[in-house]
């Protein structure tokens, strides 16, 4: 019970942090609405092809745009730890006798919430354009991209309290952020992709996520998409947190 | 008095530095304890071990009770830190920092508005306990800082070189507000490298060099103990035989020629005076002056490290950096 009022006051400390800044909140809601506008269109005329072969371009781009938005909500998280580190607020709440897991928990949970409502919202604007949502599946695949959001933020903040220099955590994470992004197969089904591209997919965690939520998008439930996808997905949340909570036990100043 | 610190043998390296080699202290409860040493002598590693921020090497280290490595639990109830580069939360406002801090170390929603709110009263934060932190001038932070520190009404209380940065005005109060604490009962341990801070304001203090502490004791004692007053002396004439004269005297510890004038150290010079005149009469010495100076801090750091504290910080410096770096991944 403890722990959980330590995580609820510490994700709340965060909630208000990014509350007072809506440029972020703002920032959160654009990028997919704008990819929704002003990209989703070029796939019309691929309707039918082997990419979309129902025709229904929305049903498969969406899962993917979400999962973009899930990866990009998490991954900021590194540059909000190394200026925790600089004002000496990971050091006071070191001292403090709060749980490892909860200083960082509270940053995670904030980065889920701030994933989760502009998805809805983007849910919400995707449906009068043709959208066919499967309610119980898109709870399950939001479900899913939300250990994405909180695995990538984890990870985010272990390589923060790691490198402790924003230079050096914008070159790791912005350096594996883009051939994540494109092998995962976000903005186009991997379908669409050579046999090595295909393969090469099967390295990146990201890619299982994608697979899974474009199935669950459709309501189906199978083992070598959603099965697959759910397995890599947690085991990736939970190393991620185990991770980043032995980081916050040890970093040195 | 009891003991509220007892440190033995306390070691820490990293990688390439060796920054805390056998380290012993001892803080009797209510003391306000200063570590004085140059930049990378081991002060600020030597306190992040006391206060579970950074694991111990070998040695033993018991704070308020309980042992750090075995149960830094138990530690981190007990005390109260405020680092070197603050630790205030700056998005957040002054009294939602306070009330964080209260409600991690376990107050109810009610308790933690109520310590809030002595706190403000306390260290004077009502004109701006409401804006963000972000918003605050150093000496407003630091006092902030300090109110977060003392949360919990810690046992003991360490603070990293708590006026670094601070104007005279702004240090000035902050010594107010720290002697203050320590009459409420407050042990206090801080560590600086300004003279007159350690000198002002510590009970009793250790000097620390290259991870040890080299002199511990009242700043009046180890000044008069280990550096002694300094009478300077300009003879008319030759200077050299009268410090043929005055060097085997039972109360001189030692004396040097600096030019035409003569500097000899006495452990007690209001003592020393009036035998030194005596002598000199005696002899026929006429002076031309005589002046007599007491020891300062940097005096006694000169004597027990065979070099001057500003000399330290600058072969310091390096070390400290290293001992900053990385994560113990």
């Amino acid at each position: 019970m403890r722990a959980l009022t330590q995580i609820r006051l510490l994700w709340w400390r965060k909630m208000l942090e990014t509350i007072r800044q809506p440029v972020w909140v703002i920032g959160g809601l654009t990028t997919p609405l704008l990819y929704l506008l002003l990209f989703a269109p070029l796939l019309d005329r691929l309707a039918g092809s082997p990419a979309f072969p129902r025709g229904e371009i929305l049903d498969v781009f969406l899962p993917g745009l979400l999962a973009l938005l899930a990866f990009s909500s998490g991954m900021g998280a590194g540059w909000g730890v190394i200026a925790e580190l600089q004002t000496g607020v990971v050091e006071r709440l070191r001292v403090t006798p709060t749980s490892r897991f909860a200083l960082l928990l509270g940053g995670v949970l904030r980065d889920v919430v701030v994933f989760l409502l502009p998805a809805v919202v983007v849910v919400a604007v995707a449906v009068p354009f043709g959208y066919h949502a499967h309610v119980a599946g898109l709870a399950g695949y939001l479900a899913l991209l939300c250990l994405v959001t909180a695995a990538t933020s984890a990870w985010s903040s272990a390589l923060g309290l790691i490198l402790r220099d924003i230079g050096g955590l914008a070159a790791v994470v912005t350096g594996l952020q883009l051939p994540l992004t494109l092998l995962s197969g976000v903005l186009l089904p991997l379908s669409l992709a050579p046999g090595w591209l295909r393969v090469l997919a099967h390295v990146d965690p990201l890619y299982y996520a994608v697979q899974a939520s474009r199935a669950l998008s459709d309501g189906v439930v199978d083992a070598d998409r959603v099965g697959l996808g759910v397995l890599v997905t947690v085991v990736l949340t939970v190393a991620m947190l185990a991770w980043a909570t032995r980081c916050y036990r040890r970093v040195a100043a | 008095m009891a003991d509220v610190i007892e440190v033995h043998e306390l070691r820490k390296s990293f990688p390439g530095v060796e920054a805390v080699r056998g380290l012993d202290l001892r803080v009797a409860a209510g003391e306000l304890f200063g570590l004085l040493g140059p930049n990378g002598a081991g002060k600020t590693t030597t306190l992040r071990m006391l206060t579970t921020l950074l694991p111990i090497d070998a040695g033993r280290a018991v704070v308020a009770g309980a042992d750090v490595a075995r149960d830094p639990r138990a530690v981190r109830r007990r005390i109260g830190y405020v680092g070197q580069v603050g630790g205030a939360d700056l998005p957040a406002t002054g009294r939602e920092n306070l009330l964080l801090q209260a409600r991690l170390y376990g107050a109810s929603r009610a308790d933690a508005a109520r310590r809030a709110e002595e706190l403000v009263e306390a260290l004077a934060l009502g004109a701006f306990a409401n804006r963000p932190a972000s918003t605050y001038s150093g000496g407003q932070r630091r006092r902030l800082e300090i109110a977060l520190g003392l949360t919990h009404r810690p046992t003991v209380l360490f603070l990293d070189e708590p006026t670094t940065g601070l104007d005279p005005q702004n240090r000035a109060n902050l010594w107010e507000q720290l002697r203050a604490l320590r009459a409420g009962g407050t042990t206090i341990v801080l560590t600086t490298h300004y003279l007159e801070e350690a000198d002002a304001l510590a009970d009793r203090l250790a000097i620390v060099d290259t991870g040890r502490v080299v002199a511990e004791g009242s700043p009046r004692e180890l000044k008069t103990q280990i550096a002694g007053d300094t009478v300077t002396l300009r003879p008319r004439g030759d200077a050299e035989p009268v410090r043929a004269l005055l060097a085997p005297q039972p109360f001189v510890r030692e004396a040097r020629l600096h030019g035409d004038a003569l500097r000899l150290t006495v452990p007690d010079g209001t003592d020393a005076l009036p035998r030194l005149l005596d002598v000199l009469t005696g002899a026929g010495v006429e002076l031309a002056s005589l002046a007599l100076v007491e020891p300062t801090l940097d005096d006694v750091f000169l004597r027990v490290t065979g070099r001057a504290l500003r000399d330290a910080e600058a072969a310091g410096a390096s070390a400290d950096g290293a001992a900053r770096a990385g994560v113990a991944a």
